[in-house]
């Protein structure tokens, strides 16, 4: 009794470091965010205003628009993002293990390469003048110059497309790994009753990695409504706000205008948001999967 | 093993307390000046200041300032802390909005309703001599004035203007010297930046004219060129709203009529900064903007390194000659420049400081933004001081070499032109209509720069935000 006291002892003292840095930098800030939404925030001496900042956000029609951005970007990228991985790493798959950690990390790769720098390069893929890298790809298809990111008709669609490519190494790992623990008794199976490749992903695979998308079709959606990077270092919200994300909203509210109360309130506006958008989709995707 | 648990609850409590501090670090108030100014008897009053290079070697000269300073001022004590032009409005916001700002911090004159909007502005005006204040120009101290109320001192008056490649518009037939004595109206300039269009087949070579107009850089297109049409301000002197004026649509046709003429590029919305000042050393366009008199030395020292084979001269590069140019005037407008006037701004936060520690701070802003400061740092940047004292010492300094005359000669003369400070705009005036500027404005002109927004679009959009902004009776409507 006295030994499992001891150990509890030390068990509750090593937590506590985590759970200390977590109420400082996670709870804190949040409860602190949520106290800031009904204020209009002043450095030296903040005055409460009720809902003021709730209702001024809905009243902003820029808002609407920036959740509308937010949805469509998350709704392409996740899914095309989830598709193209999946099929990546069914065709890694085969290969022998060291070709298989080469075409990993070389997926891999934009995931820990710096998002400014990737910034950068992208935005010398989209080069709007002839010179462009992408313009002279499309002029060998007999198509026309395109203002990629200037363009309200191409600027959201560039974004997609840049995040869907700088996304698939991390969704790729994860489902290689998924795919590594199916047993191959299901293979074997499938074999003897003459199943055809498709039909063993979509009898075999499919249902056996379903936890796996659900996770990540969760994290994606989540963190396709963060978003703030792209939008902020490639357009700044631009053409006309075609790409003016919830996120880019929020940190102009913020860090442009000072208006620290308002986008308090439109971040857990949009944290509300997310909370249904993650326990709807955990709802209806989950009900057969088995952890 | 009691030693290794020892160590280990050690390390649990170090590593919890550490946290916590860091947490809680908001005590030291980011290491800023003494609370109490000279509070503790014959102990230094800190004066604290964050800047950025101000010019190319200012933040190698600022010691030797502060050394001078501190040596002449045994009471005073300069603390800088240095930052990049990209980092220092986000170290000063963080600084500002933790309540604890630097005492000086160096930003551009239109941020000044925004800092003062925190209550965190100092009015400096009861704190400095009489003579210290008289020392500005007039027009460009009031850059830093809001209502009665001055809240910095200015370094320098940079002109935003546009400006050329001297051969290319020698060859397009085009009289810069005239131009840059007389100006010259929209019509006049549509023209002259069609004759500077080179094509090779159906490709543009060179276009006429280019603005950086990427994102936020658009701002700057819009801003300078709608002084010259007849709205130097977006409020007039009857504090209405003037962008709802009708010569706000015919001046966006204008402006979408230099694209459709294939002038400048149809991709113009997405070229920013750097890529603009390439394509001007490249020879791609024949003007630039927008275009600052310290273009002229980055011209000349590209044009110096092709001459002597250095491989670090921008690729493709031609030699350059950058000659100053005004920006044209609009129907209904006057000649106008676009000053961007930056300088030192006073700031207090929750420390309280005493009357003495604010005037030690007027004292070290006057110091920093006067005499060899003023005139070391225009110097570099080719501009004159806007403080008598600073044209005094800037007299004292070794001539610039290789300057073209003609361009100071055309910088000295906008710098006349300056368009007049405003200091009478209410602040909740000014934020209200950089709100409009920013999200209503600006998106909509990066939409008719593609293309996809007509100008009565973009013109109704502005009429509409004004309304909801100040009410119809708070805009100028010129059936009225």
């Amino acid at each position: 009794m006295k030994k499992m006291k001891k150990e509890a002892m030390w068990a509750y003292v090593f937590i506590l470091v985590p759970l200390c840095t977590f109420i400082v930098f996670t709870l804190y800030p949040v409860i602190s965010a949520a106290v800031i939404s009904f204020q209009k925030y002043r450095p030296l001496g903040s005055e409460w205003v009720g809902l003021d900042n709730y209702i001024n956000t809905f009243k902003n029609g820029l808002f609407y628009k920036a959740l509308k951005n937010t949805l469509v970007y998350s709704i392409i990228t996740v899914p095309v993002s989830m598709l193209l991985s999946f099929m990546i790493s069914i065709m890694i798959l085969p290969f022998r293990k060291k070709l298989q950690s080469v075409f990993k990390a070389a997926f891999y790769l934009p995931a820990i390469a710096s998002g400014v720098a990737l910034s950068f390069v992208w935005k010398w893929i989209y080069d709007p003048l002839p010179s462009g890298l992408l313009n002279n790809v499309v002029k060998v298809f007999g198509l026309s110059n395109q203002n990629w990111l200037g363009s309200q008709k191409t600027a959201m669609l560039s974004l997609i497309i840049m995040a869907v490519f700088a996304g698939l190494g991390q969704n790729i790992i994860i489902y290689t790994a998924a795919l590594l623990g199916i047993d191959s008794t299901y293979y074997e199976a499938a074999d003897i009753d003459g199943a055809t490749f498709f039909q063993k992903v979509r009898y075999v695979v499919w249902p056996i990695v379903k936890p796996t998308t659900v996770f990540l079709t969760i994290t994606g959606v989540i963190n396709g409504f963060q978003s703030f990077q792209n939008a902020y270092l490639m357009t700044g919200g631009g053409p006309d706000n075609a790409t003016t994300m919830a996120g880019l909203l929020i940190f102009n509210r913020a860090f442009t205008y000072f208006e620290y109360g308002e986008a308090c309130a439109q971040a857990l506006i949009l944290a509300a948001i997310i909370a249904v958008f993650a326990v709807l989709q955990f709802k209806l995707s989950s009900g057969d999967v088995e952890y | 093993m009691k030693r290794k648990k020892m160590a280990a609850l050690g390390m649990a409590a170090v590593m919890t307390l550490s946290s916590l501090a860091a947490g809680c670090g908001g005590t030291d108030k980011g290491g800023s000046s003494s609370a109490s100014g000279t509070a503790a008897e014959g102990k230094k009053d800190v004066v604290t200041a964050l800047l950025p290079p101000v010019s190319a070697t200012y933040q190698d000269k600022i010691n030797t300032y502060i050394e001078d300073f501190n040596k002449e001022n045994p009471d005073i004590e300069i603390k800088v802390t240095t930052a990049s032009w990209e980092d220092v409005t986000q170290k000063l916001d963080v600084q500002v909005n933790a309540g604890s700002p630097p005492d000086i911090a160096f930003i551009g004159s239109s941020g000044v309703t925004k800092y003062l909007d925190t209550d965190m502005a100092v009015d400096i005006s009861k704190y400095l001599e009489e003579d210290q204040i008289n020392d500005f120009d007039e027009n460009v101290l009031n850059y830093f004035k809001n209502q009665e109320g001055l809240y910095g001192l200015p370094a320098y008056c940079e002109i935003q203007c546009i400006g050329g490649n001297r051969e290319l518009l020698e060859t397009a037939g085009i009289d810069w010297k005239a131009v840059q004595k007389d100006g010259w109206t929209y019509d006049e300039f549509r023209e002259a930046i069609k004759k500077g269009v080179v094509k090779e087949g159906d490709q543009i070579k060179t276009y006429g004219f280019l603005f950086a107009c990427a994102g936020v850089t658009a701002k700057d297109y819009f801003g300078i060129f709608v002084k010259n049409a007849g709205m130097p301000e977006a409020f007039d002197k009857d504090l209405k709203y003037a962008y709802t004026s009708k010569q706000m649509l015919t001046f966006l046709e204008d402006l979408r009529a230099l694209i459709d003429d294939g002038s400048m590029p149809k991709e113009l919305g997405s070229i920013d900064a750097g890529k603009r000042w390439n394509m001007m050393l490249t020879g791609q366009t024949m003007i630039t903007g927008k275009g600052l008199s310290s273009f002229e030395k980055s011209a000349y020292e590209n044009t110096e390194k092709l001459k002597n084979n250095d491989g670090s001269a921008v690729e493709g590069s031609i030699p350059v000659e950058y000659v100053v140019l005004p920006v044209p005037v609009f129907e209904g407008g006057n000649q106008q420049a676009q000053g961007a006037v930056d300088g030192y701004i006073c700031l207090t936060g929750e420390k309280n400081p005493d009357e003495q520690h604010l005037k030690n701070v007027a004292k070290v802003a006057y110091y920093l933004a006067s005499s060899e400061r003023a005139a070391q740092t225009c110097q570099e940047l080719y501009l004159k001081p806007v403080c008598e004292s600073g044209r005094t010492a800037y007299e004292k300094l070794p001539p610039i070499e290789n300057k073209n005359e003609d361009n100071t000669k055309a910088v000295e003369s906008l710098t006349t032109q300056i368009a007049e400070a405003r200091p009478d705009i209410p602040a909740d005036k000014g934020a209200a209509a950089i709100k409009i500027q920013d999200e209503v404005i600006m998106p909509k002109f990066q939409g008719l720069l593609a293309g996809e927004v007509t100008p009565e679009e973009m013109y109704q959009a502005i009429v509409d935000a004004g309304h909801a902004a100040f009410g119809e009776a708070g805009c100028v409507s010129d059936e009225s």
